[in-house]
């Protein structure tokens, strides 16, 4: 278990390195002047002279490298060119609210899945497995803006049942704010939810139907274990396992869907974030949102990797 | 044997609809490409997704002759107008018809799916024969390579390339073709590694065939069947890639592309009235995306029989 997770570690760890030295090439390398793109015209001089000295814009591309990845451990991402204050900064304040929205929706997900999975695999070819395949093909092909928008317009502006925008109402505290943050989210997490139960589910179905035709479950059959406990205690906790692992891969997609829906419906976290910089060419925000974002499907996808090698023995008991 | 199915479950973690792509790896998919096509049309699913995209293909090529460019300022006694004879997807805040935004819109889109699909082949078919075939440190290596890119977050990153560059048209297919070849480069690798142990192979390393030789001649056209699948579906994601990215603000602004059409409906608010002007653009998308979906798991079918059966 040890070295698995080990191995895990210094996955992530590699992981994260590639991806700071792929920011570092996309904004230093990239045709352009790195100037241009790291400091906005209307920067004082004061701090100009601090992002040329933090990143030592006028040495070679290799020292500028090593300040670049010297700045990142020391938790400084630039200046935005749209508050200048600290990006980092900007983006703490931002996270939370894109980890509310993507916890929520993976709970749910989990939720919803693994019983509409389980049904789909035990049924297989009933009415029900072929509607929960068809909501899955349409889960896969629709443009989820387009989800967010329709959601917005029938349940939000045609029925005004919940807010069109926004995290929370301004002024309102206590159990007030819990609940304004709570309807805040209800729109935005089902688009989300949506559309990673389109491919969870299609997994699952496909894991269960896989460990349904296993020896064991036929021997579990044939003792006379009860239908319901082969299929959750024998065969489920076997099909959870690529689960698992599928989830830990799906986290990088999953952001991405996050980043669309927080779009549409103006919620202030990272996703958001990144829509305003792309309008305002706040460079050193995207980078540092790509580098925060990263870190963080790295981390989920090393806990991720800490539940599989608890919920397999195998891995478990290693020596 | 639970790792095993863990690895390969975790192998097609990015793709669409494609749990079936296990197998066609596992059975070591092999088929003839002419004999595909006519097993294509008799096949429902493959019939339905290939008459969508023959149908959008030509809208695309014949787009000047079917709906004049929208450009500049529309009527203005026409502005955000619902679906109507004269206007049957209706007109955006500008007067401009909807229809011939998403007919032309089907061009730059369908543009964008292929040319970046291109390129990732270009970039992801020498990556998985070479790791196929050369096995041991060169595996290793393009396999930490792709497995690294296949679980960071994609979309930020293309938006931080697309911002870099500028938003054009061929930027955005750069930015999408860069990083879509993991996934063609992982199936092409699986297929490289089962073909470079066949006797045909070893046969022509004993007739002293050089590499590239036995690159170019024997794995590439065994290779050749899997990456249909992951062709079709690369154009899939690389369409809705495209439309994030220009929802986002990095399309073209001088293309209309069915991203841009919903960007148009978002930045000016009109999405919260006028349900038509991100209905039409939204439902082509999913047209196309779902008819490449259904050609996918068709070719799935034809090349694994086994998997009918399930």
């Amino acid at each position: 278990m040890s070295r698995y997770m080990l191995k895990r570690v210094l996955r992530g760890l590699l992981t994260a390195a590639v991806s700071v030295t792929l920011t570092f090439i996309i904004v230093r390398v990239m045709p352009g002047d790195p100037a241009t793109m790291l400091m906005d015209p209307r920067m004082t001089e004061e701090i100009r002279q601090q992002i040329l000295h933090d990143f030592g814009l006028d040495k070679p591309l290799w020292v500028q490298y090593l300040t670049y990845v010297g700045q990142l451990l020391k938790g400084n991402l630039g200046v935005s060119f749209r508050s200048l204050t600290p990006v980092a900064a900007v983006i703490w304040s931002r996270l939370p609210w894109t980890l509310l929205l993507m916890g929520t929706s993976f709970i749910l997900t989990i939720l919803i899945g693994v019983p509409l999975g389980v049904v789909a695999a035990v049924k297989r070819g009933g009415a029900c497995d072929r509607v929960i395949n068809a909501f899955a093909i349409a889960g896969h092909s629709i443009f989820v803006p387009w989800l967010g928008i329709t959601l917005l317009y029938l349940l939000g502006y045609t029925l005004p049942w919940f807010p069109i925008g926004g995290a929370c109402d301004i002024g309102v505290t206590g159990w007030e704010a819990v609940s304004s943050v709570a309807r805040h989210l209800v729109l935005p997490v089902t688009t989300l939810t949506i559309i990673n139960l389109a491919s969870y589910v299609l997994f699952l179905r496909t894991g269960m139907v896989e460990t349904l035709r296993e020896d064991f479950v036929r021997t579990a059959r044939a003792k006379g274990v009860p239908e319901n406990r082969v299929i959750f205690r024998h065969a489920l906790r076997n099909a959870f396992l690529p689960t698992v692992t599928m989830i830990g891969l799906q986290l990088g997609s999953m952001v991405g869907g996050a980043v669309l829906t927080e779009s549409v419906f103006a919620y202030p976290g990272v996703g958001r974030l990144i829509y305003e910089s792309v309008t305002q060419h706040d460079y050193p925000v995207l980078q540092g949102t790509f580098i925060i974002l990263a870190f963080t499907v790295i981390l989920a996808n090393i806990l991720t990797d800490l539940a599989y090698a608890y919920l397999d023995p195998k891995v478990r008991f290693e020596a | 044997m639970s790792e095993v199915k863990a690895m390969s479950a975790a192998a097609d973690a990015d793709a669409n609809v494609d749990a079936a792509r296990v197998d066609a790896r596992e059975n070591g998919a092999r088929a003839h490409a002419p004999g595909v096509m006519r097993r294509l049309i008799s096949n429902p699913l493959g019939a339905i997704g290939l008459t969508v995209l023959a149908l959008m293909t030509l809208v695309a090529i014949f787009a000047p002759a079917l709906a004049p460019y929208p450009s500049g300022y529309g009527n203005l006694d026409e502005m955000s107008l619902p679906p109507s004879r004269l206007h049957p997807f209706g007109t955006d805040d500008m007067g401009l018809d909807i229809l011939a935004q998403v007919i032309w819109g089907t061009r730059v889109s369908m543009l964008v799916g292929v040319a970046a699909t291109m390129l990732s082949l270009a970039i992801g078919v020498p990556v998985g024969l070479f790791a196929g075939f050369y096995r041991g440190r060169v595996d290793a290596f393009a396999t930490s390579v792709i497995d690294i890119f296949l679980s960071l977050p994609v979309l930020p990153l293309m938006i931080l390339l697309g911002a870099v560059l500028g938003p054009s048209l061929t930027n955005i297919i750069l930015v999408i073709g860069f990083f879509s070849w993991p996934s063609t480069a992982r199936v092409v690798r699986a297929q490289a590694l089962s073909v470079a142990e066949q006797q045909f192979t070893e046969a022509a390393r004993a007739m002293g065939a050089t590499d590239a030789r036995i690159l170019l001649k024997h794995l590439l056209p065994n290779v050749f069947p899997p990456i249909m699948v992951n062709m079709v579906l690369t154009v899939a994601t690389a369409v809705i890639s495209e439309a994030g990215l220009s929802f986002l603000g990095l399309g073209d602004p001088t293309q209309w592309s069915w991203g841009r059409i919903l960007e148009n409906a978002h930045r000016s608010g009109a999405f919260v009235t006028a349900w038509w002007h991100t209905l039409f653009p939204s439902l082509a998308i999913m047209l196309l995306v779902m008819s490449a979906n259904f050609l996918g798991m068709a070719i799935n079918e034809i090349l694994n029989p086994r998997l009918k059966r399930r």
